[in-house]
């Protein structure tokens, strides 16, 4: 089954030449592969660091009434410990491997916009640093991962931590949006010849997916936080009730982040499973059709459930009813999901390989934390038990017995790829086992804590009966998870330099990434097998028996898009989710007239005629556009020049506006009127800004003649972009100038 | 008038209303009369007449925004929708009005949106020739919508990914209108505050229903939210099921 | 299993106490069963792949099944069913362990960083984190914040609510027997989140009436050294914060102590009420309750004492 490539170029994952220049290979790499290996890297970096923040939690809490942590810090420990293991752990590892191997498995050379990639990923160590900053800073943020207003506020969080953890987030958010564009493009635009949509691994196919709910939730996240950080730094009052605004707003918003945010990072789980449980059961996932159609199904669904966090909020029993709902469907396409799985392993060849191991004790704990999950979703459970140590252990068998474990199991499977060498499988077992036990002691038990009564992020607890003890338990289990852990990382390192050679396809699988070489070359590819099918290695290796045909090369799948187009329009959709929240934002908070300024203040007929400026400026790049398909060079320039003319104007009538306003004592903290005035024409403003500057490098690319020379899609793209901005003023003049006058 | 005499006796037994669902069924015996898809049409004219004759109607009509928004639900998706499902699989309009996707998703979303502006809303439920106006634009735009998605040619159709696009922007456009109106501080609907009680209803409704106005506004955003969303969430899972049942049909062409 | 005399007690959402957490408890015992089933059968797969269908060396592959669409259809229909089944219930439940509020609360619970302001409306009495209530008889509670978010949570007996500045939420709280109940706030507010318990006391009616007398009462002058104890007390800047009826004292800030003696606990579950656990607040609250929003006065040895005499007095 081995055939260790006779002409394997590299060994282990940098070649002779590649090793002199390490610093430049890796720091200035725009290689998907590299970057990807990177993701990982730093993901298992921060994982120990989170590992040991979730270690002196345990230790804290193994005794009653313990002394060994302040209190405070113990709040700084879990506030981080959440944090890292959400944005800075488990986002790049599945960035990582979504990194490496979806170009391979679609038969790509890289991503499709490989230098987009490498800032996407520089983002996430400059996040990673930026959140650590905040412990010297004055302390680390103490409010908890999903840090509820108003004590997320600054009468109530006077330190920088609670500052640092949005600038992290913000600019890690970035960098998961700028990733997931890529992905999309990279799906949609850069398939090898045969590799149609519908032939898509399944890895490949959810990642695509999750892609999209990333580039939606994410940008709502990033308006939350921009609204956190005005009402901190700007003394508003968004989110603080002395001041009008509404606390539980903030909870609406951060959970139409947060609830897609856990499908964002267990979906890849998903796509990890439906990859390793067929290439090690023998045979093909049960029914591909119905595991795709079910991530689309997650995917939408959640968007729609995210009130499940706020059963106990009182946000009357209508909402609540409706959220129980439509959160208990989420249940079905799950479950669909999980029988799947299972039926692949039933009439299947088995092999205990450890990424099987984990594969198996996935599907059982992932049932489990599933089905804890439903006893949420039904309100009255969900009355005793959110914010218990029910909850915490509900996620915790989503989180660690889910997503992790998916993780394990995908490195024991990819390492090969990626390294050139086996992992050990005898240390393998070891952690499997260790992890396995660790796990289950640490987190079966904190249900039953949860049912006594122990709530979440406390610090200590009395000695009531039996919660000694059984805190006990779940810190011992947490030990076992930390050696596992080691194991691990030894292994990792030890069989980097000195494992078995893996060779092309050590697991004889099906997918393309096993049709090159480990690691594979610098291209990846050097001839693409045919694809007929979803496994197109099986079908050369079975001419007897091959897979069925899947799709004609139908008219939509095998189109690939323009790669540019792609980007700006899933950039598009991201930006329109940001301006969606800040335009929400506005009704909620100027539903009723307040005190103090108030669209009586805006001149409706000036900012008219500067709003004219700016629609005639998405005709004038119309006219460049067709100029430059005519090959009207000059004209093209001419309309481009007028278009950036007319961005300004309206820039400066903005202006104008603003210091008018200011002049009469009106600024960003006078009410929520202000507020909410200022963040959204602001937001908008800005992106006038980018645009300008954009077109401005367009036209001095027009100038310089490159359009001349060869077609270049650069101005079509930004006028997307640009179109996108106007349509978004056409809202904003609807909603802040015109239906105010309308009452 | 408690509950059950209320159930018993507003039925709404409107002559143009029974006729044009007599009307419908008469038509389709004479020109379709395919039996298969004549479930279909039965259940469109159920639904329409559930709508319009049954107790929610008389809900709708001045006491409850949540049942004015079933109606909606009721008159702008099933309806047009489970009318387009039951006709015969040949039939076209040809492709010039109804051929851009974005007149289809306009009508849609576009009908959402302005029959919730609070004049037309109020104007709904005041006047009887606007709330004529309102039900059959509803039917009509709702084809329009449905039309792209499913139609009974398959050449009238968008493909199924781009459907799949089409359906998820009407959605996010429509549950944003729900969140709106589920937050909302105000009323969308002022009628439905000052409540014109010719059945002698408003009581029950009030006390033994427990539905204040301000709940009645926030179920109907959630009306047209979650259910809502439901319905344009299964048609994106059956346009999938229709891109993945192509690959099917032609299996064994190598 | 449950010790309901002893000060503390076990305290658990499986051990219903009022009309409410029991029927939420039922649907407990409904939904258990229904998840045992479904995780029998996942299981069960599971493991009957496992033992049945191994990998050896040079078998060949075995045959190629990629999928049914009719049992895909069941698999999806039946777990459907299971979900309407259980929202009816949920629904059901709902209206049973939380009825709509009574337009007038009977008790109204203010959550403090780190503390529970608790009043009685229809007599006037306050108090804090020590809450009593008659035996059998359903109260309802308006919960109010005053700072940030804190729950409001006595598993034994009422569904837990979060209480929301700017927010008032409402639950019913009901013991069908006497009792010492414990409470806790179950949302993170801040450093001392863990030390924010409070008690709920079911008494027989006429115990409760009698306890509500009492609290109705101002604090009795005292004399000595609890005197020397009050000056002190009027004196320092206890007074911006702290309420006792009968003094100059009236602030809401933090807890009223006008009957500080008559609870078990203070500093919301920190410590038993006993003369050394107050001598020892008094000497640095902060050593007690890390950042506790009481400073730390530097009080002199004699000044303690005068103090820990006064508070003695507040029956």
């Amino acid at each position: 089954m081995n055939q260790p490539s006779a002409a394997l170029p590299h060994h282990g994952i940098l070649s002779l030449e590649q090793k002199m220049h390490w610093r430049i290979a890796w720091i200035s790499t725009v290689d998907h592969k590299r970057l990807g290996i990177l993701y990982m890297l730093t993901g298992l970096f921060f994982f120990v660091v989170g590992g040991i923040e979730a270690l002196f939690i345990r230790l804290q809490l193994a005794i009653p009434n313990n002394k060994l942590i302040a209190p405070d810090t113990f709040n700084q420990l879990f506030t981080m410990h959440g944090t890292t293991m959400l944005f800075l752990v488990v986002m790049p590892v599945m960035f990582g491997l979504a990194n490496y191997f979806i170009p391979l498995q679609v038969g790509a050379r890289d991503m499709a916009f490989p230098r987009l990639n490498a800032l996407g990923y520089w983002l996430v160590p400059f996040g990673g640093i930026l959140l650590h900053f905040s412990v010297l800073a004055g302390g680390a943020p103490a409010v908890g991962w999903f840090a509820y207003a108003p004590l997320n506020e600054t009468p109530y969080s006077s330190q920088l931590g609670v500052d640092y953890w949005a600038l992290a987030l913000l600019v890690m958010g970035i960098g998961s949006v700028s990733t997931s564009i890529n992905i999309i493009a990279t799906v949609l635009c850069m398939r090898g010849p045969g590799m149609t949509l519908r032939r898509l691994p399944l890895f490949t196919w959810i990642n695509f997916v999750n892609s999209f709910i990333v580039i939606l939730a994410i940008p709502v996240l990033n308006a939350a936080l921009v609204m956190l950080l005005i009402d901190r730094r700007l003394a508003a009052h968004f989110f603080l009730p002395s001041g009008g605004g509404s606390a539980i707003m903030w909870q609406h918003i951060f959970w139409a982040f947060g609830h897609p945010e856990v499908y964002i990072l267990a979906l890849p789980a998903f796509g990890i499973i439906s990859e390793v449980i067929p290439v090690f059961s023998r045979k093909p996932i049960f029914g591909y059709e119905f595991v795709a159609g079910s991530s689309v199904a997650i995917g939408l669904l959640s968007f729609g459930v995210w009130a499940h966090h706020m059963f106990t909020v009182g946000m009357g029993r209508a909402a609540d009813t409706f959220f129980a709902f439509s959160s208990m469907l989420i249940a079905i396409p799950t479950g669909v999901k999980v029988l799947n799985w299972s039926v692949t392993m039933l009439g299947g060849r088995i092999r205990f390989t450890t990424a099987m191991l984990f594969c198996i004790a996935f599907l059982i704990q992932f049932t489990c934390g599933g089905l804890s999950g439903i006893s949420h979703a039904i309100v009255p459970l969900d009355w005793q038990t959110k914010n218990s140590y029910y909850l915490i252990a509900h996620f915790h068998f989503i989180a660690v017995g889910g997503i992790v474990f998916a993780v394990f199991a995908a490195l024991y499977y990819w390492f090969p790829k990626i390294s050139g060498r086996m992992l050990s499988e005898r240390l393998g077992r070891w952690t499997f086992w260790l992890m396995v036990i660790g796990f289950n002691m640490t987190f079966i038990i904190q249900h039953v804590l949860g049912l006594a009564g122990m709530p979440r992020r406390v610090y200590t607890y009395p000695d009531l009966p039996g919660w000694g003890w059984m805190n006990m338990v779940s810190t011992i289990g947490a030990f076992f998870m930390a050696v596992a852990a080691l194991v691990f990382v030894y292994n990792l390192i030890n069989s980097m330099f000195r494992g078995a050679p893996a060779g092309d396809n050590p697991w004889n699988a099906w997918t393309l990434e096993w049709a090159t070489t480990s690691p594979p070359p610098h291209e990846n590819f050097h001839a693409l097998p045919p694809i007929h099918s979803r496994r197109p290695l099986w079908d050369l290796a079975n001419p007897d028996r091959p897979d069925p045909v899947v799709g004609p090369h139908g008219k939509v799948d095998a189109v690939t898009l323009e790669k540019n187009k792609t980007g700006v329009l899933a950039f598009i959709l991201s930006e329109a989710g940001f301006f969606g929240v800040l335009i929400l934002a506005f009704l909620f908070y100027n539903a009723n007239p307040q005190p103090g300024p108030g669209p009586k203040e805006l001149n409706l007929l000036k900012t008219g005629i500067f709003s004219l400026c700016l629609f005639a400026s998405s005709f004038t790049i119309w006219r460049s556009e067709v100029a430059l398909h005519r090959e009207q060079h000059r004209m093209m320039k001419l309309w481009l020049a007028l278009t950036i003319l007319l961005g300004g104007i309206f820039l400066i009538g903005q202006g104008l506006e603003y210091w008018g306003l200011f002049k009469s004592g009106i600024s960003v903290s006078s009410n929520l009127f202000s507020t909410t005035f200022f963040t959204l024409t602001g937001f908008h403003g800005i992106h006038v800004g980018i645009g300008l500057i954009v077109l401005l490098i367009v036209l001095a690319m027009a100038l310089a003649g490159d359009f001349e020379k060869k077609k270049s899609t650069a101005l079509e793209a930004v006028s997307f972009y640009w179109h996108f901005v106007d349509v978004v003023w056409v809202f904003v003049l609807t909603v802040v100038y015109i239906l105010p006058r309308l009452r | 008038m408690n509950t059950k005499q209320f159930l018993l006796s507003a039925w709404s037994w409107n002559p143009l209303v029974i006729a044009a669902a007599v009307a419908a069924l008469i038509v389709y015996w004479i020109f379709c009369r395919d039996r298969q898809r004549m479930g279909y049409l039965v259940a469109a004219l159920a639904v329409f007449l559930l709508a319009l004759v049954s107790p929610i109607n008389a809900l709708a009509d001045g006491y409850l925004f949540s049942a004015h928004m079933l109606q909606h639900i009721f008159l702008l998706l099933l309806v047009p929708a489970l009318v387009l499902l039951a006709l015969p699989r040949e039939f076209t309009l040809g492709r010039k009005v109804l051929a851009h996707p974005l007149v289809g998703w306009l009508a849609g979303v576009g009908s959402m949106w302005l029959w919730h502006a609070p004049a037309l809303c109020n104007a709904a439920v005041s006047s009887r020739p606007v709330y004529a106006t309102q039900t059959i634009s509803l039917l009509l735009l709702g084809g329009v919508f449905w039309w792209q998605v499913i139609a009974p040619r398959e050449e009238d159709r968008l493909s199924p990914p781009a459907a799949v696009v089409y359906l998820f922007t009407a959605c996010t456009a429509c549950s944003a209108l729900g969140i709106i109106l589920t937050f909302s501080p105000v009323t969308v609907c002022p009628i439905y505050m000052h409540v014109q009680d010719s059945l002698g209803l408003l009581n029950t409704i009030r006390n033994d229903w427990g539905m204040t106005p301000e709940k009645d506004q926030q179920i109907g955003g959630l009306l047209m939210w979650v259910p809502m969303c439901a319905i344009y969430l299964f048609a994106i899972l059956a346009q999938l099921a229709r891109w993945f049942s192509h690959s099917r049909t032609e299996e064994h062409a190598r | 299993m449950m010790m309901k005399d002893a000060l503390i007690s076990t305290i658990t959402s499986f051990a219903p106490e009022a009309p409410g957490t029991h029927a939420i408890v039922g649907l407990w015992a409904f939904s258990i069963v229904v998840f045992t089933l479904i995780f029998a059968v996942v299981v069960g797969i599971i493991v009957y792949s496992l033992m049945r269908f191994r990998w050896r060396e040079g078998e060949p592959d075995p045959e190629q099944i990629a999928g049914n669409k009719k049992v895909e259809i069941i698999w999806t229909v039946i777990p459907f069913l299971i979900v309407t089944v259980l929202f009816a219930l949920t629904v059901r439940t709902m209206g049973l362990s939380d009825p709509p509020p009574a337009p007038e609360p009977d008790l109204i619970v203010i959550g403090h960083q780190w503390w529970w302001e608790v009043q009685y409306p229809k007599s006037g009495v306050i108090t804090a984190n020590e809450i009593h209530i008659p035996v059998g008889k359903a109260l309802s509670v308006r919960l109010d914040a005053a700072d940030v978010l804190h729950e409001f949570w006595v598993p034994e007996l009422a569904r837990k609510m979060t209480t929301v500045p700017g927010h008032p939420n409402h639950i019913w709280v009901e013991a069908d027997k006497p009792g010492t109940y414990l409470g806790v706030c179950s949302e993170f507010c801040g450093t001392e989140h863990a030390w924010m318990r409070f008690l709920v006391i079911a008494d027989p009616p006429e115990k409760f009436a009698e306890w509500e007398k009492a609290q109705l009462a101002p604090a009795t002058p005292p004399t000595g050294e609890a005197a020397q104890g009050l000056a002190l007390f009027k004196q320092m800047s206890c007074v911006n914060c702290h309420a006792i009826n009968g003094t100059p004292a009236n602030a809401r800030v933090a807890p009223d102590l006008t009957h500080f003696a008559s609870r078990t606990q203070f500093g919301s579950g920190i410590a038993a009420n006993t003369p050394e656990n107050v001598r020892r607040w008094f000497q640095n609250p902060q050593q007690v309750k890390p950042g506790v929003l009481m400073p730390n006065f530097k009080f002199t040895d004699e000044q303690v004492n005068e103090l820990v005499a006064y508070f003695e007095t507040l029956k």
